[in-house]
């Protein structure tokens, strides 16, 4: 029965193809190092998780921010979990993220015909620190409030359009409401939308071009 | 020989990996259900004790305001409620507590100590000591607390 | 890398993936046995250390300082070598460089070969990048300021910069006898307002001990703010408190809370500020707190400021009772003993209290509950009470409040204050008990009561207090508040409206008794009093102005040469016309004042209308078949014309005009209809009446 139903899905979506081209395909022997791209990946889905189920409860207001933040903490059953998960989430993305292009650094993988995995990767990588410095502002709490305070100063010394900079980032002088509006925003929206293209870009081109082989000497 | 060891090993490596696959899942799956369910399933306060302050700064004999604020907390937002109370004791024993809330209109009686009596500024009412009534459109006399002692505290019952 | 190294590159890769092995389940197993790890290391993250939370975002918080997260301490730390112009580089320069570099990295690196040995350049350049970051980060770690303590912040102190420094500056000096919790709780000056209305109980008592000791809340913040609340404690019993901070850990509650021994934590001075703070030296509240439980609102106290320092410092030591059983009847005994443990029962305990024990228990009884019990204990006698020894209780500053407020307290309520001020300032024209009179600052007025029940009613201690602060000009009453040049602070006002409330539950007159004796000749008397005589004479013998009294003055001056001459003046001289002052009444009854100085015998006429005679027939013709009958003003008799009515009073005694009675006669009234409603009464009827009102609307 099972599978006459499996069968009958199949005949529509056809994922026994997908299954095999991405999950059966052949790829060379390699060693425990090639696992830091999935675990980066596997992180990844955490986030995304346990920052889903954070905005169920978290208010980006300067009023309410803390204390959501403190209600998800203390009150909801689970939510110290939830939010342990999701900052200790956040280092281990950027400790994984730089250890894989160590390692792709180290095994030359981002050559021929890997150019473009390589390049989609570091803005992966820069997408990445920008959720770490917007999201250690919504607690709201003094440290990400000064944190980000000193962070957006830093970008106003950029030569000539500096100051700009520290206007869009704060969206005004201050760090106000509206910083904290849109960190949120662009935490939870733009910065995923923008990470889910960009990895999506990345795995197809690891499944079509296939993982490099460890470099031998002489290689 | 080796052909099959080597199908055992898949076999293996593939149900691990769907159990590792689902024991994630389930550490993660369970939380979360928890978690979106959890307020749900937590109780309405109920009526508690309210501290308005210690015993001994009653004023024997006349009715001492006491004004307290509690915390009312619906989620992570707090609302701050004041309760003010008169409190009357006329043995240093045996307290009264009295809201301050004229139970005409709800204006904010007060303590007219010259005339040992409340008086409600909006419409004339006047109670006793006591809290009864005396005169004015009063409809029954003040509301009163249950009210408790402990450690030299004064309590009352409220929410 | 040309054409042929790419071939070269595919062909090696392919047979690289014939040797290899199928991504699932080889590959993945790896994978997810990863993933596993890292999810029990996040959650072990998660549980042992959990999501650090600090304080609230304070943008006013200048102390903060300010750390990014683990992963941006090494750009924070490398902008430490960048001071300055050079910032720029360490910010901007450095990390774009970096970035260009990166995604650069495979077209800068196109040498075929793959192996690090053969791209030593690369892998130098990586590993002393990475060198570098960890090495930042290690050295940006070191060198981290200690994590600034959590010092919680005086919240006493914030209470006070909130509400009161605005007005008061950092710091308010208090007289030592200030009431200072009462003064708080219900305000003072216009502007200070009844604090009660914002502030909690608590939350008073701390701002007293504030003021009073403000070192001492530091300490407390410092000290015990850990596990309390200022409010908790303020205010609270100093015995308990005094013990808690001599017994240290050995204080019945704190035994496992791991606090010191004070005494070696704290210098003497520190400990008595702190005591200063909890039970703040405030007489009237450290009373109200202290004694008042046994000794009632106030105690009688036969001696001077030492005895009573030494008796409340000695406390129950002081206390020599003797054996009553030697000295009264055992009935006597047992009378007292009633009357202790309840007053009413026995009404000639009294006289008894009063002749034995009120000597040293005031008025007020230290009430007993037993009858067994106070029996034995007045028989007994001796050191039974349980006044504690206050000496070792209280500081210096406590004792020396206590002892000021105990006496100022004895020395009499405001009331008796206010009694006092009402005497030397208002009894000259509002009479001793409010009865009021002729007005000497304004012609033809007559001064209402200000003792009845409608004026008292009528009026609260807000518009009373405004009425004495800045008095009535257009009645020609001066201000008598400080502020506007009066001789009465703010106190003083309050204690005569506490002495005027005084009359509200018991009015001492209903009607003034002395102006029903001829208000006309107290009103020319007054004037001249008040006016003439300063030209002419207590007597009318002369001093700048003429003799009044000189025989000729008075044979030659018709009355109305003598009017004409007050009410016109006379040009060139300081006489000037007192018509547009005084009414022409008032200038005939001065004429007839005059005319006394040669003929003291003389009477006045007694032209005004009657009450009795002829008021009161012209109400009963004209009204009462409605009033008094139908509700509202009932003309009766004159106390219910003076009394009753919706807008009552209806007649405002020498003010015609502006009582609705004559209003409603005149048809000059605002509301209503005219009086009667058929039709205005005769002129004549209706000059008797305002007459009869002018002339102070007299019960005669």
């Amino acid at each position: 029965m099972a599978t006459r139903i499996g069968n009958w899905l199949d005949e529509r979506f056809g994922w026994r193809r997908v299954w095999e081209v991405i999950f059966l395909r052949k790829v060379p022997k390699v060693n425990w190092l090639y696992t830091l791209g999935s675990a980066t990946l596997f992180v990844g889905i955490n986030q995304m998780v346990t920052g889903i189920l954070l905005t169920i409860y978290y208010v980006p207001s300067p009023d309410q921010a803390y204390d959501s933040v403190q209600y998800i903490t203390t009150q909801v059953p689970a939510g110290w979990l939830i939010r342990g998960l999701h900052h200790w989430g956040a280092s281990a993305m950027i400790v994984l993220s730089v250890l894989h292009m160590l390692r792709v650094i180290f095994y030359g993988a981002y050559k021929y015909p890997r150019e473009m995995t390589w390049i989609t990767g570091i803005i992966s990588g820069i997408i990445v620190i920008g959720f770490g410095f917007t999201g250690y502002l919504l607690p709201w709490d003094q440290k990400a409030f000064w944190a980000t305070t000193v962070g957006t100063r830093i970008a106003e010394v950029t030569p000539i359009i500096g100051p700009w900079i520290l206007r869009i980032m704060r969206g005004g002088e201050e760090l106000t409401a509206v910083t904290l509006a849109r960190f949120f925003g662009v935490h939870v929206w733009f910065l995923p939308a923008t990470l889910a293209v960009l990895i999506l870009i990345h795995l197809y081109l690891v499944v079509r071009i296939g993982i490099s082989a460890v470099p031998k000497r002489g290689e | 020989m080796g052909e099959d060891k080597e199908i055992n090993r898949r076999n293996f490596m593939s149900l691990a990996t769907w159990a590792i696959g689902a024991l994630i899942g389930a550490g993660l799956g369970i939380p979360a259900i928890a978690y979106i369910v959890g307020p749900a399933l937590q109780r309405l306060e109920a009526q508690e004790w309210i501290r308005l302050g210690s015993a001994a700064k009653v004023e024997l004999g006349t009715p001492t305001l006491f004004k307290t604020k509690i915390e009312r907390k619906t989620g992570w937002i707090v609302n701050e409620d004041e309760i003010t109370v008169y409190v009357l004791t006329e043995d240093g024993r045996d307290f009264v507590a009295m809201s301050n809330i004229c139970t005409h209109l709800g204006c904010r009686i007060r303590w007219v100590a010259d005339s040992g009596q409340f008086f409600c500024p909006c419409h004339n009412g006047v109670f006793d000591k006591d809290g009864g009534i005396v005169s004015g459109p009063v409809p029954r006399p003040l509301d009163r607390f249950e009210l408790k002692v402990e450690d030299g505290q004064l309590y009352i019952l409220g929410g | 890398m040309d054409e042929k190294d790419k071939q070269a590159y595919l062909e090696r890769y392919e047979q690289e993936k014939k040797r290899g092995v199928p991504f699932f389940p080889d590959l993945i197993f790896k994978d997810a046995i990863v993933s596993l790890a890292i999810f029990f290391i996040l959650l072990a993250l998660a549980y042992f250390i959990g999501a650090p939370l600090e304080e609230r975002a304070d943008p006013a918080d200048t102390t903060y300082t300010p750390r990014p997260e683990w992963y941006f301490l090494f750009l924070f730390q490398l902008l430490k070598y960048f001071p300055g112009q050079l910032e720029v580089i360490g910010v901007f320069v450095i990390p774009t460089v970096v970035l260009i570099l990166l995604i650069a990295l495979p077209f800068i690196d196109r040498h075929p070969r793959r192996h690090y040995r053969h791209r030593l350049g690369v892998a130098i350049v990586t590993s002393v990048g990475v060198i570098a970051v960890v090495g930042l980060t290690v050295l940006s770690i070191r060198e981290a300021p200690p994590p600034a303590e959590t010092a919680q912040g005086d919240q006493t102190a914030a209470l006070y910069l909130e509400n009161c420094a605005p007005c008061h500056g950092s710091a308010i000096t208090v007289s030592p006898d200030t009431n200072l919790h009462a003064l708080i709780a219900q305000g003072k000056h216009e502007d200070m307002p009844a604090w009660n209305a914002d502030l909690t109980t608590d939350e008073i008592d701390s701002l007293v001990g504030f003021i009073l000791s403000p070192g001492g809340s530091q300490l407390f913040t410092d000290n015990c703010g850990e596990c309390h609340q200022a409010p908790e404690l303020v205010a609270g019993d100093p015995i308990e408190l005094k013990r808690a901070l001599d017994l240290g850990p050995n204080y019945p509650t704190h035994t496992e809370s791991g606090v010191p021994v004070w005494a070696e934590v704290l210098k003497p001075e520190e400990r008595t500020a702190l005591l200063n703070f909890l039970v703040a030296p405030d007489g009237q509240r450290l009373f109200a707190i202290n004694c008042a439980p046994c000794h009632g609102q106030s105690v009688a106290i036969s001696g001077g400021e030492p005895e009573l320092r030494t008796i409340i410092s000695q406390g129950g030591r002081h206390l020599e009772m003797p054996p009553w059983r030697d000295r009264l009847s055992t009935l006597e005994l047992e009378t007292l003993a009633k009357y202790v443990v309840d007053p009413t029962s026995v009404p000639e305990g009294d006289q008894l209290f009063g002749q034995y024990c009120s000597a040293c228990h005031g008025e007020r009884i230290p009430r007993a509950d037993d009858f067994t019990q106070a029996q034995e204990i007045i028989a007994s006698g001796g050191a039974h009470e349980v006044m504690p020894v206050w000496g070792e209780i209280l500081t210096s500053e406590q004792l020396d409040a206590l002892v000021g407020y105990t006496i100022s307290a004895a020395q009499g309520l405001p009331v008796a204050l206010g009694q006092q001020l009402y005497a030397q300032n208002c009894i000259t024209c509002h009479g001793e008990f409010g009865e009021g009179g002729p007005n000497p600052a304004r012609s033809g007025d007559i001064i209402p009561p200000i003792s009845s029940a409608e004026y008292l009613n009528t009026r609260d201690d807000t518009t009373l207090r405004a009425i004495l602060a800045q008095g009535q000009p257009n009645f020609g009453m001066s201000p008598f508040g400080a502020a506007y040049g009066g001789p009465l602070d703010d106190d003083e006002i309050d204690a005569i409206v506490l002495y005027l409330r005084s009359w509200e539950a018991n009015p001492p007159v209903d009607l003034p008794p002395e102006v029903e004796v001829s208000a006309l000749q107290i009103g020319g008397q007054e004037i001249y009093g008040n006016v003439c005589s300063q030209c002419h004479g207590e007597q009318g013998e002369g001093l700048i102005g003429p003799s009044l009294r000189a025989s000729d003055f008075q044979t030659e001056n018709t009355d109305q040469d003598i009017f004409d001459s007050i009410n016109m003046g006379h040009p060139a001289t300081m006489m000037i016309g007192w018509g547009e002052i005084l009414t022409s009444e008032q200038i005939r009854q001065l004429v007839n004042y005059i005319r006394q100085f040669a003929e003291p015998e003389s009477e006045v006429p007694g032209e005004i209308p009657s009450f009795a005679n002829d008021v009161l027939p012209i109400f009963e013709a004209q009204c009462n078949l409605c009033h008094g009958t139908l509700g509202g003003w009932d003309g009766t008799s004159y106390d219910t014309v003076m009394n009753t009515g919706d807008h009552a009073p209806v007649v405002i005694p020498g003010d015609p005009e502006g009582s609705l009675l004559g209003q409603k006669l005149l048809g000059t009234h605002t509301e209503g209809t005219i009086m009667p409603p058929s039709g205005k009464m005769s002129e004549d009827l209706i000059a008797i009446i305002l007459e009869w009102i002018a002339a102070g609307a007299l019960d005669n």
